[in-house]
């Protein structure tokens, strides 16, 4: 059997090198063809007006030489560390211990996690950017409710994100309510406009869901930007209160926190409390992922998105499963829009754009649609990263664009595309499914 | 036969989809303890019988009587806690989830406590012994007929007191095919279930079955035993014109 398969590696390695080179030579002839007039030809105004042209025949023959190469490069990647062949190139021992680190992998990034904000206390940015990439770990998190467990398309996931946050920001600046009564509030009114969203869509699937979902998004924006009475309109809402350490201000006042500690005040401070504040908020949504996940209503979920028919027959009420699902997720997006709107103290609806669905969307598909920790990981890379590859300025898209390409070529299911099973059979297996739970953090 | 009122009868039912009629009036009758075929060419009706006893699509008119209750205007999704349970055709298990999940599935609509789940997953483990090796193995990585296996397992879990397959032979080898008659009649046996089997492999699904109904064109044609029907010459005749009018 062994013997069998190396033998077909090796064949259709040698049959794939005159394949290589024709795909390299006909992506070199579409470069050719493409940039002989974008850049062999430089065109420009002459000093009387009149059209002066000169060929650029260097440049143009680099280029298509790139191409040339990197086509082979990608295509050789591919091949090797692509799916197919993934298992046959790791040797045995590198594949243990990487999956042993992969068991450590999630308590490991908690537990760093936990002491980012002393690790880096001076500085401010890190904080800041931690900051956000925690918030979109939890958007991510909710969202995978509804995209990665029930597999429902959701490209206006936005919308829930805005509820939130208008949410917050009105009952705050209208009737001075505290954010620990308002954040219970967004959710709710997050998961009321989920479960609206969800009726009429019940019947959809697929492209038509994801269109219509993306409507919703651009309607809740729209309204916000023209209800100018209620929202402020394109002004936004500014002067949203700042948390408070329950009920506590942290602020340099005399009944600020540091007052009461009698410590020293620092504006760090409250960038460390709103730090650990969305880390609980996203563990909260991750744990109640996880716990439901175990529950008949998130097998139902999963049951849901692998086969709607089979669901109806084996007795499961297919609308509100879908319903809870939409509800669960756009809680969740509740809860960090209402982090979001207190952070920032103020909000506009120029926050709440498509772009930000897209974004989201695309950590839960790159992390492994349904995979805690990938998704975790995807928000990492996705947001940390971009921050990285700040001092690339204009390319930095262009590089954010391929890693992506990258990513889904090599791994087609996701950065963590194993799905942990949720029932064992065995007392000893039950055990260990709770650590797993654990590394899930 | 017994004298006793029939687990599930089915007077003059009719249902459509959209303006096409696929059933015109069907009656059968499925006493408890009984394995009944319902055989027919493509395009008979079969399958929507099942389907419509689940309530999707609706009857238009009759009166689908199980244990003496109308279910036809009953939600598809509560018909399944009146513990009548279904192996839908293609099989249709949920492939990304493991085989224990699969299982798993099939009772958590059931109101059962923990101890009778896992004696229902034990006797299944026993009709089926594959599905104990592969049980920790994702539900699309089994074969055709071990996926077989998994849905009337899966169906098994919710313990039914009617078990509806549909076409549970359908792209399997003979052999398999075998294997899965011969557990439905262990089931049928042993455990005193009552089966409603769609076949279109008449031959089979009439050995297996105490009676059968012969089903053309949305109409019940001819009912009897199973070994009576063998025995008709019209079977065939029936089986292969329904084929020609659909």
């Amino acid at each position: 059997m062994t013997a069998l398969s190396t033998e077909t590696t090796q064949a259709s390695r040698t049959a794939a090198i005159p394949f290589i080179l024709k795909k390299a030579f006909l992506s070199a002839c579409v470069a050719l063809v493409l940039f002989s007039l974008m850049i062999g030809i430089r065109t420009e105004a002459g000093p009387d007006g009149q059209l002066t042209w000169w060929t650029r025949l260097g440049d143009l023959a680099s280029i298509v030489g790139l191409v040339f190469g990197g086509s082979i490069v990608v295509e050789l990647l591919r091949q090797w560390i692509g799916p197919t062949g993934a298992e046959k190139l790791v040797p045995a021992p590198v594949q243990r211990s990487l999956s042993l680190a992969g068991r450590f992998l999630g308590p490991a990034l908690l537990v760093f996690t936990l002491l980012v904000p002393v690790i880096f206390y001076n500085q401010r940015y890190i904080l800041d950017l931690a900051i956000l990439v925690l918030t979109y770990v939890m958007l991510g998190w909710g969202l995978n409710v509804v995209v990665g467990l029930a597999g429902l398309l959701d490209l206006g996931y936005v919308a829930f994100y805005a509820v939130g946050a208008y949410s917050y920001a009105l009952l705050a600046t209208n009737f001075g309510w505290s954010f620990w009564v308002c954040l219970p509030l967004a959710g709710m009114l997050a998961a009321i406009w989920g479960a609206m969203l969800g009726f009429p869509v019940l019947r959809l699937r697929g492209d038509y869901l994801a269109i219509v979902t993306l409507a919703f998004g651009e309607i809740i924006r729209l309204v916000i930007l023209n209800w100018q009475d209620l929202t402020g309109g394109p002004n936004g809402v500014s002067g949203i209160p700042r948390p408070s350490f329950f009920g506590i201000p942290l602020d340099n006042s005399d009944d600020g926190l540091a007052a009461k500690l009698g410590i020293e005040y620092s504006p760090t401070h409250r960038i460390v409390f709103l730090f650990y504040l969305i880390l609980a908020l996203a563990l909260l949504t991750n744990w109640v992922t996880i716990r439901l996940r175990r529950l008949p209503i998130g097998r139902a979920w999963e049951a849901l998105r692998e086969d709607e028919v089979a669901c109806r027959a084996l007795g499961i009420n297919t609308t509100t499963t879908k319903l809870t699902a939409f509800a669960t997720g756009a809680m969740f997006g509740g809860f960090a829009g209402a982090f979001f709107a207190t952070r920032q103290g103020f909000i506009s609806p120029e926050s709440f754009t498509f772009q930000e669905s897209a974004l989201v969307l695309a950590i839960v598909v790159l992390g492994g649609m349904g995979s805690q920790l990938g998704v975790a990981l995807a928000a990492l890379t996705m947001i940390g990263g971009f921050e990285l590859f700040r001092g690339l300025e204009t390319y930095r898209m262009l590089v954010f664009g391929m890693a992506m390409v990258l990513i889904m070529i090599w791994r087609p299911r996701g950065i963590i595309g194993h799905r942990a099973p949720t029932v064992y059979l065995t007392k000893a297996q039950a055990i260990s499914s709770d650590l797993v739970k654990e590394g899930h953090g | 036969m017994t004298s006793a009122a029939p687990l599930l009868a089915i007077r003059g039912l009719r249902a459509a989809y959209g303006k096409i009629e696929a059933l015109k009036g069907v009656d059968v009758e499925i006493n408890a303890g009984e394995i009944v075929a319902l055989i027919g060419a493509n395009g008979a009706g079969k399958s929507t019988l099942m389907m419509t006893i689940f309530g999707k699509p609706r009857a238009r008119a009759g009166q689908i009587l199980f244990d003496g209750r109308d279910i036809s205007s009953v939600p598809t999704h509560q018909i399944a806690h009146l513990r009548i349970a279904q192996s839908p055709e293609g099989r249709r298990i949920f492939p990304r989830m493991s085989v224990a999940e699969n299982l798993q599935m099939g009772a958590d609509v059931t109101d059962c406590t923990e101890a009778e789940r896992e004696s229902t997953r034990e006797r299944v483990f026993a009709l089926f012994p594959r599905l104990k090796e592969r049980v920790m193995q994702r539900g699309g990585t089994l074969s055709g007929g071990e996926q077989q296996m998994l849905a009337i397992g899966r169906a098994l879990m919710s313990r039914p007191r009617l078990l509806m397959l549909d076409e549970p032979s359908l792209g399997l080898a003979p052999l398999i095919a075998r294997q899965i008659f011969d557990a439905i009649r262990t089931l049928n046996r042993q455990d005193g279930l009552t089966v409603l089997i769609v076949e279109q492999n008449a031959n089979h699904a009439l050995k297996l079955a105490h009676r059968g109904y012969v089903m053309v064109n949305g109409l019940i044609t001819l009912a009897g035993t199973g070994a009576e029907l063998l025995q008709r010459p019209e079977i065939r005749a029936a089986y292969l014109e329904g084929g020609r009018h659909a």
